[in-house]
This record gives C-alpha cells, sequence and structure tokens, in this order.
C-alpha cells in the first residue's frame, strides 16, 4: 500500500477526478463537445466581424452623408483598426461566456455533488475507502465540472488568439483564466458545502440554492457605493473587470475598495476576500465530508468563535468612514459611517446575524447533547465542552466581538472620533442582541430534540412567523398608542434597543424585554434538560 | 480482529444496538442474525465508520475506527443490503476507481482487477458499462468491490440479497475461500439457511441487543435443555415403543405415528443407549435412532417467541 502524499495524487491522479473524466469525457462525447465549441466559436467569430462590418459600413455612410471631420475620423478610426477591434469584441464575448458556463456550471454541479451520491447511494462507499476528504473535496472540485473544464480548454486556443490579436498582453489573458479557474473553485467550493446540508438531491432544490448563491455573488457587486465598500469583491465580477482594465472614468474607480482605510485594487480584495472565505468553505467542508448526515456540524466550536472574530474584523478592516479622502478617485467621499456611534450600531446588528449563524453552525446533534447530558450530571463533561449545549460559546463570541469593536474602534478614533459613552452603550445594546440570539439559537437547539423532520429548517420558519407576529402585534399596538407599540417591540424583539446608542439611556421596556427573555431563556433550557432525561425505550432500529 | 466493546446507539429516544460487545478473532465467519430492526445493519455500519457509536469502541485490527478512520478502512471491505454503482463507468474503472482509493499500489492493481473480476465471473463483462449488468452481476460487482484492496476484515449486511441460488452458492465458497487466505468476516442476514454450515460462530439479536452468540453448536445446546430424538422402526411396534418410553420419566412430547416419531429426553446423549437398548429387547425391529439436532432457524424462531429468553 501506498499511501505518500503528492501534489499529482491530489489533482490529477486523484481518483475522483479520474473516475470523473472517465465517466464524463469518453472520446465520442469529448470529440462532440469539442465539435460544438468550435462551431460556436466560429459562429461568434462571424457575429462579431459582422458587428463590425456593419460598424464600417455606418462610419462609410456617415462620412459620405455628412461629410464632416468627425465622420471622417470615425471612419478612419474603424478602418485602421477594424481587425484589431473585432479580435477584441470576439475575445470579450469569449471569455464572457466562458465565464459564464464555467462559474455556474461549477456552482450548479458541485450544489449536487454530495447530496446526490447520498441519492443514488453511492456515498456510503466513498466514505469506507481510504480517501482523506481533502482529497474528496479536491476530486469532486475538479471532477463534477469537468465537461466545463474541457470546454473551456477547447476554447481556450481561440480565446489567446482573439485576446492577443485584439491587442491584450499575454499575461492580461492567462491571468483572466486563472482568475476564472480561482473563482470557479470559490463557487463550487460553495456549492458543495450547500450540497453537504442536503439531505438528498433534489435538482430543484439545487438549482434553486445555487440560483440564490450566484446571485448572491453577483449581487454584491452593488455593495462598492456601501460602508464596507471592500464587501463588493465578494463578487468576482469586480475582480475580472479589474483585469480586463476597466476605463480610468468606469464606476469601478469611482468606489473603489478600501482596506483599513487604504483603497487597493479591486482584484487584490477580491482575492483577499473570496480566498478567506473559500478557505472556511474548505474548513467546514474537509471536517464533515466524511460524517454521516446527522453528525454534521460546520464548525467545531473554538472555530465558530473564530469565526465570528474573522466576519467582526472585517467590519472595521472594510470600513469606510464618511468623509474619507480617495486617493484613487481623487475626492473626498460621503458614507453611512459618519462617526463612532454609527459604526456601533452597525457593528452591533451585524453581530445579532453574526452570533445567529455561529449558534446554527455550532448547534450539537440529539445524540451528542444526550451523552454531554449524562457526563455532566456524573460530572464527567464542562458546560463549555464541545458536545454541551451552544449558549456558553455564544457569550464568549459575543465577548470577543465586544472586544474587536473597542479595538475596532480605537483604531479608527482618528477619523471617527470615539466617545466612552459610545462603548459602554454598544455593550448594553450587544447584551440584548446577544440574549435574544441565544433565545433563538437555544429554541432551534430544542427544535433539534425533537421528531420534526428537517427541524432547523422548520424551527427558522417558526422564528420567521414568531417575528412576524411580533411586527403585526406592535403594528396593531400602534393602532392605540406609539408607546404601546413600542413597548411590544422592546419586549418581543431587539429591535428598539438600537434607539439609545446614541445615549446611554435605555427605556425600562428594553430592560424589561431582557429580563422577559432571559426568562424565556430559562424556560427553554428546562425544556431542552426535560427532552433529554426521557427514558429510552430499547427496540426497533430507526 | 474484529473488536466491539460495549457499543450504543441512540435514534431519538430508541436504543438501536445496546451493550453490544463483539470479539471475531482472524479466520472466522460470524454471522450476525436477527429480525429487521433488531440492529444487524447498525451494528455494521458502525463497524465499517460510517455511523459514530453514541457510546462504545470499534476496533479493526486494533485500530480504532472512530478516532483513525482512514487507516482502519485500509482493513475493511465493507458492503451493504441496498447500494448503488456508478452506472456511467465500465466494469474494470469501477473496480480501478476503488484500488485507487484504497491506496493500493499502482504496480499491482491491473493484476489485482483481473483477479478480482475473475473471481466474481464477470470476465466476459469486463469493458461493459455497469448500466448494462442485470441485477446479479451488479452486486457480484460489489462484492469484488469490497474485496479489491485485500482486506483482512470483511463486513457483509445481508450481501446475498439479489442474488440467485447459483450466485449464492458462489458468493459462499468466494467467502469461504476468502477465510481459508486468513479474512474474518462478519456477515448479518435474516436467511438463516444462508448462515447456516458455513458460519464458524453466530450471533443472534434481538432489539438492539446480543441475547446469544458463539459457535452454532454453542448457542443450540445453550438454548435447549432437553435432546430431541427421532426414531423409525420397521413392523407393528407402535404400542410397545409408546409403552417403553413413556415408562421412563426423562421421556416426554412423545409423537409417533405409523413407523417414525420424536420425543424428547432430558438426560445426556450417553443416557439414550439404554432407552435404544429396552426398545431392541421390546422386540421392536429399530431401523434408524438419533438426536435431532437444532438447527439455527429452529433456534432463531424460539428466540423470537421469547422461548428461551
Amino acid at each position: 500500500m501506498a499511501a505518500n502524499f503528492s501534489w499529482a495524487n491530489l489533482l490529477w491522479a486523484n481518483p475522483e477526478f479520474v473516475r470523473h473524466r472517465r465517466a464524463e469525457l469518453r472520446p465520442v462525447r469529448a470529440i462532440t463537445v469539442a465539435v460544438v465549441v468550435l462551431f460556436l466559436c466560429a459562429l461568434l467569430g462571424l457575429a462579431c466581424w459582422s458587428y463590425q462590418q456593419n460598424e464600417l459600413a455606418t462610419a462609410q455612410r456617415g462620412a459620405e452623408e455628412y461629410a464632416t471631420q468627425a465622420w471622417q475620423n470615425r471612419l478612419a478610426d474603424v478602418q485602421e483598426h477594424f481587425a484589431q477591434k473585432t479580435w477584441l469584441l470576439f475575445y470579450r464575448w469569449l471569455i464572457g461566456i466562458q465565464g459564464i458556463a464555467l462559474t455556474f456550471w461549477t456552482l450548479f454541479s458541485c450544489a449536487q455533488s454530495v447530496s446526490g451520491e447520498r441519492d443514488r447511494k453511492t456515498w456510503d462507499f466513498q466514505r469506507t475507502t481510504r480517501l482523506a476528504p481533502v482529497e474528496i473535496l479536491t476530486g469532486k472540485l475538479l471532477g463534477e465540472p469537468v465537461l466545463v473544464y474541457f470546454a473551456v480548454l477547447c476554447a481556450a486556443p481561440i480565446t489567446f488568439i482573439a485576446g492577443l490579436a485584439g491587442g491584450i498582453s499575454f499575461a492580461t489573458v492567462t491571468s483572466v483564466f486563472v482568475f476564472l479557474a480561482a473563482t470557479s473553485v470559490f463557487l463550487g467550493l460553495g456549492g458543495m458545502w450547500l450540497s453537504t446540508l442536503l439531505e438528498s438531491r433534489t435538482r430543484g432544490v439545487g438549482l434553486i440554492g445555487a440560483l440564490a448563491l450566484y446571485g448572491l455573488t453577483l449581487g454584491a457587486y452593488g455593495m462598492r457605493d456601501g460602508g464596507l465598500p471592500g464587501l463588493a469583491a465578494m463578487s468576482p465580477l469586480l475582480g475580472f473587470i479589474d483585469i480586463l482594465g476597466a476605463s480610468p472614468g468606469s464606476a469601478l474607480y469611482r468606489f473603489p475598495a478600501v482596506l483599513f482605510g487604504h483603497t487597493i485594487p479591486w482584484l487584490l480584495m477580491c482575492v483577499l476576500l473570496c480566498g478567506s472565505f473559500s478557505g472556511w468553505l474548505a474548513l467546514m467542508l474537509v471536517r464533515n465530508l466524511k460524517r454521516d448526515y446527522p453528525e454534521i456540524r460546520p464548525l467545531s466550536r473554538w472555530q465558530a468563535v473564530g469565526c465570528a472574530a474573522f466576519l467582526n474584523f472585517l467590519i472595521y478592516a472594510l470600513l469606510r468612514p464618511a468623509g474619507m479622502h480617495d486617493t484613487f478617485a481623487r475626492q473626498v467621499r460621503q458614507g453611512w459611517f459618519s462617526d463612532a456611534s454609527s459604526v456601533a450600531i452597525f457593528a452591533v446588528a451585524m453581530n445579532g446575524l453574526i452570533l445567529f449563524l455561529m449558534g446554527l453552525a455550532t448547534l450539537t446533534p440529539q445524540e451528542r447533547l444526550k451523552v454531554w447530558r449524562r457526563k455532566r450530571t456524573t460530572g464527567e463533561s464542562k458546560m463549555f465542552a464541545d458536545d454541551g449545549l451552544p449558549w456558553p460559546w455564544l457569550v464568549i463570541s459575543g465577548v470577543v466581538a465586544y472586544a474587536l469593536m473597542v479595538w475596532g474602534l480605537l483604531a479608527w478614533d482618528h477619523a471617527l472620533p470615539l466617545q466612552m459613552h459610545t462603548l459602554q452603550t454598544a455593550a448594553l445594546c450587544l447584551l440584548v442582541v446577544l440574549v435574544f440570539v441565544t433565545r433563538d439559537v437555544l429554541f432551534l437547539q430544542w427544535c433539534m430534540l425533537t421528531r420534526l423532520r428537517q427541524p432547523v429548517v422548520k424551527g427558522f420558519m417558526f422564528l420567521c412567523l414568531y417575528y412576524a407576529a411580533a411586527a403585526v402585534i406592535a403594528g396593531l399596538a400602534g393602532v392605540s398608542s406609539t408607546d404601546a407599540s413600542y413597548t411590544t417591540l422592546a419586549l418581543l424583539t431587539p429591535v428598539r434597543a438600537f434607539d439609545s446608542t446614541r445615549e446611554l439611556t435605555f427605556s425600562g421596556n428594553v430592560i424589561a424585554g431582557l429580563v422577559l427573555q432571559s426568562g424565556v431563556i430559562g424556560v427553554i433550557l428546562v425544556v431542552i434538560s426535560n427532552r433529554l432525561q426521557r427514558p429510552m425505550q430499547s427496540g426497533a432500529a430507526a | 480482529m474484529i473488536e466491539l466493546v460495549h457499543l450504543r446507539k441512540e435514534y431519538d429516544n430508541v436504543i438501536a444496538v445496546d451493550d453490544l460487545s463483539l470479539t471475531v478473532p482472524q479466520g472466522e465467519i460470524f454471522g450476525l442474525i436477527g429480525p429487521n430492526g433488531a440492529g444487524k445493519t447498525t451494528s455494521i455500519r458502525m463497524a465499517s465508520g460510517l455511523l459514530a457509536p453514541t457510546l462504545g469502541r470499534a476496533l479493526i485490527a486494533g485500530v480504532d475506527v472512530a478516532a483513525e478512520p482512514e487507516r482502519a478502512q485500509q482493513y475493511v471491505g465493507y458492503l451493504s443490503d441496498f447500494f448503488a454503482l456508478y452506472e456511467d463507468l465500465k466494469v474494470w474503472e469501477y473496480l480501478d476507481y476503488f484500488a485507487h482509493a484504497y491506496k493500493m499500489a499502482e504496480s499491482e492493481i491491473p493484476g489485482r482487477i483481473t483477479e478480482v473480476i475473475a473471481q466474481v465471473n464477470l470476465e466476459v463483462k469486463r469493458d461493459a458499462m455497469i448500466r448494462g449488468l442485470s441485477r446479479g452481476m451488479k452486486q457480484r460487482l460489489g462484492i469484488a468491490r469490497a474485496i479489491i484492496h485485500r482486506p483482512q476484515v470483511m463486513l457483509l449486511d445481508e450481501p446475498a440479497s439479489g442474488l440467485d441460488p447459483k450466485a449464492r452458492l458462489e458468493l459462499r465458497h468466494l467467502l469461504l475461500s476468502l477465510r481459508d487466505q486468513g479474512a474474518t468476516i462478519l456477515i448479518s442476514s435474516h436467511i438463516l439457511t444462508e448462515l447456516e454450515g458455513f458460519c464458524t460462530s453466530i450471533g443472534i439479536m434481538e432489539r438492539g441487543r446480543l441475547v446469544r452468540s458463539g459457535s452454532i453448536e454453542e448457542v443450540t445446546a445453550a438454548a435447549s435443555s432437553t435432546l430431541q430424538v427421532r426414531l423409525s422402526w420397521a413392523g407393528d411396534s407402535l404400542a410397545t415403543i409408546e409403552e417403553k418410553l413413556k415408562s421412563d420419566t426423562r421421556v416426554s412430547d412423545v409423537n409417533l405415528t405409523a413407523g417414525e416419531g420424536t420425543f424428547r429426553f432430558s438426560g445426556a446423549e450417553e443416557d439414550l443407549a439404554p432407552v435404544l437398548a429396552g426398545l431392541v429387547t421390546a422386540d421392536v425391529r429399530v431401523t434408524s435412532f438419533g438426536e435431532v439436532k437444532q438447527t439455527v432457524e429452529e433456534l432463531y424462531m424460539k428466540l423470537s417467541t421469547h422461548e428461551v429468553m
């Protein structure tokens, strides 16, 4: 048995990749794909040539009819650069189509990879082999979209020729391909992660999930004018445009990426952001790929704390305060964050989401929680054990988030002067958010102990219903008086806590809400404890 | 070679497997029998590392399956009752994939594929697409996959389901030859005749617990305190035989018809000789007389109806 690690084994000779190559690239199919790709390239080339001919004809007609210098210049330009412009147009279309095909196909096929194998009942055999999770991950990332990789490979020589003839440097054309490959790996990781969360393959769900993920990734493009413009780099489109070289006056340069207050190229920001998120996705996949479905837990407790810290760190690293001078745009920009308290409000609100996601990622499977409880009663297990309840770790994540907030606000003190009461009110506000998030996460943990099918999904829907109902009740209470509406909101939701971040005053309703929800947490803990103590029955297996 | 130590698996508030401890030495074929839902599949899945036990440990060749899964997998060949194959591969490609996935030496793989294909009689289908194989052939290919890396331990969950009688016989021969080569086999089935005369030892599972285990002789002997004796005779001696047997206090459940019958005897096997001698001296022309060995099937039926629990 040879078990030595090598890059060849991990990539080209990876058994999973070889399996996909064999299955999907049989000679007849490969030749057909190559012929179709070449045919499409030829059609596209003709279309581009036709477009340029049309441009030329228009310029000639304009020059003849109007005989102005502008038309003469345009005609001269079109005639002089006819070939180059045709090739450039051809290149742009080719690379655009390849980019869309490669990224979408990768995401879609990876989004069905693991769930598809579970569905076909071939997954268990793969899990019992000696392939390490990282080998399965690499094999699937390379193998699932192998057909589209092959199609891109077929079109690559033509793309290179078109790019070079269109006046683009060899290095740029190569960089575009490398960037496309990196983007497809990033999206493939996202798709595979989605796939591990689905118990069985439903093409519809896979497609919707893939489309949503694709839409979110591309939609991030619109965030470049926000308070955290760097987040827009989650959209690889920005890096793509940056490599191809956008014109100096383009929107890309009007909204530059900011890292620690310094403007950096979008390409670098894309690499940093997509690279780090790919790292987290890869970690979650490697951790869970060979686990049985009910045993899947995205992150360990410490990893979840690390992930919460990383996301908090991003807030302060990508922050662009209002009034900051952009060296790229050579102008002072307005923005969301005009003072430290607005940053604090935003950070607390974001932590509501971050802590909830971390809670979701660390929910303990029913069986593990039961064992933990038994050991806890005999003193063998600690409250902070990896298989225990998630709430102590939410508290740790909250403390880390607050520590980073202090650090972040102090670091930005030169641009956004910090006042001490901002930190105090932010602490109280974060406490309110933490209590509500803890309640919601513990509710989901309780759902996992019931016989609900897809308990987390259903529990999440119940929470959505709860917040919708709270909004409706507050709306109805608002008919009698605004105060009643505010009181309802303060008791049932954390939103009223955000009213007081500019002053160190919290209304009694917010405090009452905090006490009420703490009581609810206590009730949920008792219910969970009772559920874990139910007597076991020996008998038929599930 | 296979050691299951206090294995327990819980689902919701049901204990699927409860305190299962089992040791299967090298070269043995251990049959796990029990009705549907007894916990056989769960036990085998825990032993193969597919399922994490709630409590306890599974050791394969001394390696803890949960702690070092990839290391343990090199020793294990696993086959489940319901499985599928990669339909878009050829037979040899499928085996080649798993040979590489089990990290066999590159030089060894082509020869081993040929060898395994011959073992499961799929030579003529070597280059055929899997989607074109019959169900029995697919089952045989599944077995070939499980043995491709020469595992020292085979974990087989109802491996004969879907096989025709001839293929079952071939499977039996194949497993016996693997045992002769030193492999240790843990096999589950609820078709008991499949296991009888083939397993060196058996374990009977009922409601998640191992209620009996040991060699077939030990298990059947432990389950029964009386011997069942069958006799046949020539001539018209029914009344004499009945009288003689009923006069012996150790005899019960006498059930005689013309020319043959059975009875239960509570003494030791050697105490049967005087009973036979008594019949012969009473001029009964006995043509056969002997203990009826309890089959695994009979024992299992008794256990299922809780006769011996």
